[in-house]
């Protein structure tokens, strides 16, 4: 294969561009897409690019369609991805299932906006509950909320990596704000930084030479009885269960003992790191939580984080999705009450949550 | 009728709209008379309209979408501001911000007129720090979508990390680019900050812009 990048550069990019190239850095091979705003430019990059790197690319007459293909392609033995947004996320869900009960490992990139149904086409943080839970399971899947374009090129080979390594699929969850905005990325060989990409190899249609003494599999997504398909979900939610311990993260910061805990993600946990940081210098008692995994969510940490403190502030451009996922992980943990700043699709400034946690302060002072 | 249009058009987030915006805020404090026409036709609300009222305060006439005339639009594709179709019967510069597509320089024709004007310049905006135009043979390719093509602008930066040697390095990279496309390079637009460093030319000779980042407060 084509090396992408040959020496570490700084380069000026929106986020859909380094989507682009961190799937041609991270090994990916095919991707299936169908056209919708803000990842257009994902399908745009990467269709410039593949035919210089040998990549395929395929746009299928639907989401549905993209989603099954893509785990066509997969169980062909490629490594292959797609992208969406918005009512293509909600199309998605179907093939996506499907993912979860053949535990077949995909990558989504996921650029949300405004909802619901098709709404608006640049900006929002309410694909946050479908992305985690979506699909008629159990969310067996694994969810990276970035919030800058070195954390989507980052995360997107830890991705590839993560969903061929624990065969969950995976998705990175960005915005509009995050697919148009504009700023500096370093791109690099993951080689060079010492990351393996995993490989992959056919699921299916392997001759018995090919099968090289492995037990042919039977990938199913239908069930006779419900005893077998209770146990095969059991094994699935035990493996969740060990992948979500060591592939968790999230960011804190502050005191241990805040008068105001400042919880938010994504491209939001901008704004609220540089209120938290405005807050501080200002001489106010406070902590920021980020969770970057929001499936699986960092319940223990935020434990940690929220054991202590006086209220906790929960900024999302959404109407309460990261704050229940905030309450059920504290629940019977704090009595600190729970404050929701939320602006279903509207941006989020570090002035409004500066206003907001101001209010808030004053209340305890 | 309009005297003269300066077209800028390139890469996707080459930074055309912001040097547009400054180019066209130039010749204002030039004393002449400046249209800017918002001629994205992919992404038409997302630019100029959060800008508009600002910059018709800074004295320029600005053909953009407003917030309140976009409501009920929908995502329907493609939206040319009726405005634009005429603005070549108005007086003075015309400076036109293109968005980027697989139309090119093309989407002009929309301007009626505008492929005409005697004084037609249509400038290629390149940062050779985007992967897409990061040397001589990937902007000579991109040249290639542009037709027609008066001159290059090397807006070489990297935002906040833009340092007066990485401005340089882009500097001789566009010149080798316009050498080989028989074209002059028009400006190397750079931050104010950059642009005071650098004593009005380029390294190649070429004038140097002083450019104010708007497009940094343009929140959708």
């Amino acid at each position: 294969m084509t090396n992408v990048i040959e020496a570490e550069q700084r380069s000026f990019m929106t986020g859909n561009e380094v989507v682009a190239w961190a799937a041609l850095a991270a090994g990916a091979e095919f991707m299936y897409g169908y056209p919708i705003t803000p990842q257009n430019e994902i399908m745009h990059y990467w269709t410039r690019l593949a035919p210089k790197f040998k990549r395929g690319f395929l746009q299928t007459e639907d989401e549905l369609s993209a989603g099954f293909a893509t785990l066509g392609g997969v169980m062909a033995g490629r490594k292959s991805f797609c992208a969406t947004a918005g009512p293509g996320n909600v199309l998605m869900q179907e093939p996506i299932s499907m993912a979860e009960m053949m535990r077949i490992p995909a990558v989504w990139f996921i650029q949300q906006r405004g909802g619901p149904s098709t709404a608006t086409v640049i900006y929002s943080q309410q694909e946050t509950r479908l992305t985690c839970l979506g699909g008629n399971g159990e969310g067996n899947r694994l969810v990276y909320s970035t919030a800058s374009h070195q954390e989507v090129f980052d995360y997107a080979i830890k991705a590839f990596n993560n969903a061929w390594n624990y065969r969950f699929p995976t998705f990175v969850l960005g915005d509009g704000y995050q697919a148009k905005m504009r700023e500096a990325v370093t791109l690099y060989d993951p080689a060079q930084r010492g990351i393996e990409l995993h490989g992959t190899s056919r699921m299916l249609g392997r001759s018995s030479k090919q099968l090289d003494g492995q037990q042919v599999r039977h990938y199913r997504n239908t069930f006779n009885i419900e005893e077998e398909l209770y146990e095969t979900l059991m094994q699935h939610i035990a493996d969740w269960d060990h992948m979500a311990e060591e592939v968790v993260e999230w960011a804190w910061e502050g005191d241990e003992e805040p008068d105001l805990l400042l919880v938010a993600h994504g491209v939001v946990s901008r704004a609220v790191y540089a209120a938290y940081e405005h807050l501080k210098s200002a001489g106010y008692n406070v902590a920021y939580f980020r969770p970057i995994t929001l499936r699986p969510f960092p319940v223990a940490a935020l434990q940690r984080a929220a054991g202590r403190c006086r209220q906790l502030l929960v900024a999302e451009s959404a109407y309460g999705q990261l704050l229940s996922l905030v309450r059920d992980s504290l629940y019977g943990k704090t009595c600190a009450p729970i404050e929701g700043l939320l602006r279903p699709g509207l941006g989020i400034t570090e002035e409004l949550v500066v206003e907001w946690a101001q209010r808030l302060l004053a209340r305890v002072g | 009728m309009v005297e003269r249009v300066e077209a800028f058009v390139g890469e996707y987030a080459a930074g055309k709209s912001e040097v547009a915006i400054n180019r066209a805020l130039a010749l204002r404090q030039q004393g002449k008379q400046v249209t800017l026409v918002d001629l994205d036709l992919v992404e038409p609300t997302f630019t100029l309209r959060p800008l508009k009222h600002q910059l018709e305060g800074q004295g320029l006439n600005v053909i953009a979408w407003e917030t309140a005339q976009t409501f009920g639009l929908g995502e329907a594709g493609m939206q040319l501001h009726p405005q634009a179709r005429s603005a070549m019967l108005r007086t003075g510069h015309l400076v036109c911000d293109v968005g980027y597509g697989v139309f090119g320089s093309e989407v002009l024709n929309l301007v009626e007129g505008a492929l005409a004007c005697p004084h037609l310049g249509v400038y290629l905006v390149v940062n050779t720090t985007r992967p897409m135009t990061s040397s001589v043979d990937l902007i000579l390719e991109e040249a290639k979508l542009f037709n027609p093509l008066h001159g290059l602008l090397n807006n070489t930066h990297l935002g906040a990390e833009t340092t007066v040697e990485l401005v340089q390095r882009g500097a001789q990279i566009v010149q080798v680019a316009a050498n080989e496309l028989n074209l002059p390079v028009i400006a190397t637009p750079a931050l104010a900050e950059i642009a005071q460093q650098m004593d009005g030319y380029d390294v190649c000779g070429n004038p140097v812009w002083p450019l104010r980042r708007y497009l940094q407060t343009a929140f959708w």
